[in-house]
């Protein structure tokens, strides 16, 4: 089997797709607040409600996402064995991964302009800023569903099966209470600054707490529901002994060895 | 509830939640809301929903997350999942090799140079280890050389990827000790060249005395003479000159064609832009061509520049990165943003570029980032909730009033390391012991840091000092049993008859060596302290 699958358009396009009507309807949030009859007159002064265009992106939106949760496929380094939630959470690494490319672009433009043609951006700094908030956020969610967390395994190999799977139980339940605790906590905050659509307070002023600080929260109940999901899916796996060898992987060194040439 | 029983409780259920599998980022994070109920007591804490002493930890994950050198730990680990998908390691192998392959204990040498031009590239371990168990190790072992030789020589020297500067560990203890990342790389320049010197020091005084060890290669006829060699490289250098100042050149030329280095007041000149750069940039290009043309010979320079080019990549890769870093032109997140860029244009370049090449590499970068990031924002959630709770103070009293010796202080913390970095993963041990070693280290008394005490006019310098002394021990957990993971990146690679305990006994001198610098660093601050402004 070769260790590089072909990559489909496809595989690509709808996650593209869906970061380009994402970002639309994120910079253009406040005019689904206001739509929303919250009454907000400090946002009302500076923003027009949604017209047809937000319209036609918030509804895009869902639909590539569920284009996308169906089409998504493994890749060679992941695991075949996925369902339900498994298949969001791949789609959203998917979507993800562009971001880090996007991010890449903005971060390569901003140089060029500045210290080839010395004519800086305004933007591009903080829109780095707030792209890598949203990879660092769903890179959990991915690794999660990877099982790819760093865990300690001394004690937990040689327990039996029964009683590993009552500690899988006990460190899901406590995710699910630091999600909770986390609501708890700044559910106040998070809506506030949402509705009142906060600014960074910088020349180019993007929304980064409005959207940051309920993203925390997104991102922290959707990692939970997959450490559920996951408890659930390895229910019946037989034991499995790990090693720091588990985090080699095997394909990828067979491309290293594939790009050094047979000659070696 | 007073401060020293929630610390020990804390203490107790850290092991407890580890011990039981709990990925360690969650754990971090569950103990973050448990010291905060111990603390303030349920009633204060869960008075009302979505306010009270609980939004400290979405502030401080918002907070981490709003970081802008964060944004590098992505950036520097797609570079590094770049580079070793490309040919640029084997190549720059080659070139390294011409030079080097008839000097006894030669492979092992260009080993170690590689993996140090490879740590100034990429800030991680494990592609490098991998890409010099596949390159080098096959070729040492056909020559001959000694098997535990070549292998702690590649496993140690391939380790050094998070000791010279760029280097994700210094990145995330910069980060979470709030120090400055840029000084963290200065000061360990010197301390990781004075690493890989010891190790290739090590290899030739091995070499030396028992030839046996490392045989050489039998000479073919037609191979250069050493002073043809320093002459083709001679004309690789001058070839190397050109090119450089030629680019500068024509980059202050457009400058000044276009007027966009006109002096203005108070606008800071460009930098290297402005037009009396240009006499020398010119002046070195007509020096470059000279050598070429007359001192040198073209035939000559064509045979040295065929030998050397493997090593334009790397040079033009680390001048990029460590380039801009240093040269004060950007910061670390443009430094990597544009080393991503580099490779990635060098291996279009190559012709090895492919969107499956991109796909995977982001594929693995979203991976490792996860990983690594999601322990970040558990450990930040629980020292937030910790400092609170008034615990790094506490227990930094509590160690500096029991009146220990500061050098026993210091070597008790070192063993703590050591012994934890067999066992748990670097990231880790940064984010769960560090904030609360750094503010024992800061209140000792820094006369008593180092034999010469260099400490005590440069007090701001000890978190500095305190992280490369941190990362030298991590290069000592990289190679330790049970589960040092060069070993295993090395096994996964290896000719089969190469066991588990055999790389490890490999790893004996080397280990020694680490040791050793670890002492140096420990005992003389001043090495880490070369690059101070």
């Amino acid at each position: 089997m070769s260790s590089t699958a072909t990559v489909r358009i496809l595989d690509w396009l709808v996650p593209l797709a869906f970061v380009a009507c994402a970002s639309w309807v994120i910079w253009n949030g406040p005019a689904y607040i206001l739509a929303f009859g919250d009454v907000n007159d400090a946002l009302a002064l500076r923003h027009a409600p949604a017209g047809a265009l937000d319209w036609v992106a918030l509804a895009a939106m869902p639909t590539l996402a569920i284009l996308g949760i169906f089409t998504v496929r493994t890749a060679p380094m992941e695991d075949d064995d996925i369902r339900g939630l498994d298949r969001l959470s791949l789609f959203l690494g998917r979507v993800t991964m562009l971001l880090i490319a996007l991010l890449v672009s903005v971060m390569f433009y901003e140089v060029i302009v500045r210290y080839v043609f010395e004519k800086p951006t305004l933007w591009a700094n903080e829109l780095s800023l707030w792209i890598a908030g949203f990879i660092f956020l769903f890179s959990g969610l991915y690794a999660m569903q990877q099982r790819s967390h760093i865990r300690i395994f001394l004690l937990y190999d040689v327990l039996p099966r029964p009683l590993q799977k009552l500690c899988d139980i006990i460190s899901t339940g406590l995710i699910v209470v630091f999600a909770a605790a986390l609501y708890y906590g700044a559910y106040g905050e998070a809506a506030a600054k949402f509705l009142r659509w906060e600014t960074f307070g910088t020349a180019f002023d993007p929304p980064i707490p409005a959207t940051m600080k309920p993203l925390i929260l997104v991102a922290i109940s959707l990692v939970a529901l997959q450490a559920v999901s996951n408890l659930i899916m390895d229910w019946n796996k037989a034991p499995e002994h790990h090693s720091p060898a588990d985090e080699i992987d095997e394909q990828e060194i067979a491309a290293i060895k594939r790009t050094l040439g047979s000659d070696n | 509830m007073d401060i020293g029983t929630i610390s020990l409780l804390l203490l107790v259920a850290m092991l407890v939640l580890l011990a039981i599998g709990m990925p360690l980022g969650f754990a971090s994070a569950v103990l973050a809301v448990f010291v905060l109920v111990l603390k303030f007591g349920p009633d204060v804490l869960f008075r009302d929903f979505g306010s009270g002493p609980l939004n400290i930890l979405s502030q401080r994950i918002y907070g981490l997350l709003t970081d802008y050198v964060l944004i590098s730990i992505p950036l520097f680990i797609f570079m590094a999942s770049l580079l070793e998908r490309s040919g640029i390691a084997k190549d720059m192998y080659s070139s390294l090799n011409v030079w080097l392959n008839h000097t006894r204990g030669g492979i092992a040498i260009v080993t170690s140079l590689m993996a140090v031009v490879m740590a100034a590239m990429s800030g991680i371990i494990g592609g490098e280890v991998v890409l010099l168990g596949l390159i080098a190790l096959p070729q040492m072992l056909r020559l001959g050389y000694n098997q535990d030789l070549a292998i702690g020589t590649i496993c140690a020297s391939g380790s050094l990827g998070t000791m010279i500067p760029p280097s994700i560990v210094l990145i995330i203890y910069g980060l979470i000790t709030e120090t400055s990342i840029k000084a963290l790389f200065s000061a360990a320049f010197v301390p990781g060249f004075i690493l890989a010197g010891c190790i290739i020091l090590y290899i030739i005084v091995r070499t030396q005395m028992n030839p046996e060890l490392a045989p050489l290669p039998e000479p073919q006829p037609g191979d250069p003479t050493p002073r043809e060699k320093s002459l083709y490289f001679a004309g690789f250098l001058s070839v190397l000159l050109v090119g450089f100042a030629g680019a500068l050149f024509l980059r202050t030329l457009f400058f000044t064609l276009t007027g966009q280095n006109a002096f203005v007041e108070g606008v800071d000149p460009i930098t290297y832009g402005t037009a009396d750069y240009l006499p020398w940039f010119g002046g070195a290009v007509l020096v470059g061509l000279a050598l070429i043309f007359f001192a040198i010979g073209r035939e000559r320079t064509r045979t040295g520049w065929d030998m050397g080019k493997g090593l334009v990549a790397p040079i033009v890769v680390i001048g990029v990165v460590l380039g801009s870093i240093y040269g004060g032109i950007t910061g670390i997140t443009e430094a990597a943003g544009m080393g991503v860029i580099a490779v990635f244009v060098i291996s279009v370049l190559r012709g090895e570029a492919s969107v499956e090449l991109v796909w995977d590499s982001l594929l693995r970068t979203l991976k490792s980032t996860g990983t690594i990031i999601w322990v970040t924002i558990g450990a930040t959630a629980l020292a937030g909730a910790y400092t609170i709770a008034g615990g790094p103070t506490y227990v930094a009293n509590l160690i500096i009033g029991a009146d220990l010796p500061t050098l026993g202080i210091l070597m008790v913390m070192m063993l703590i390391f050591l012994f934890m970095g067999a066992f748990m993963d670097w990231v880790g041990i940064v984010l769960l012991v560090m904030p609360v070693f750094l503010p024992i280290v800061l209140k000792l008394p820094v006369e008593e840091i180092g034999v010469f005490g260099p400490m005590v006019d440069a007090t701001t310098f000890v978190p500095i000092w305190f992280g490369i002394l941190f990362c030298v021990n991590m290069q000592v957990s990289f190679l330790s049993p049970p589960f040092g993971p060069a070993a295993f990146y090395l096994k996964s690679v290896a000719p089969p008859h190469i066991t588990l305990p055999e790389i490890f006994r490999g790893f004996l001198p080397f280990i020694c060596i680490q040791l050793f610098v670890l002492m140096l660093v420990l005992f003389f601050p001043e090495i880490t302290m070369f690059f101070r402004t």
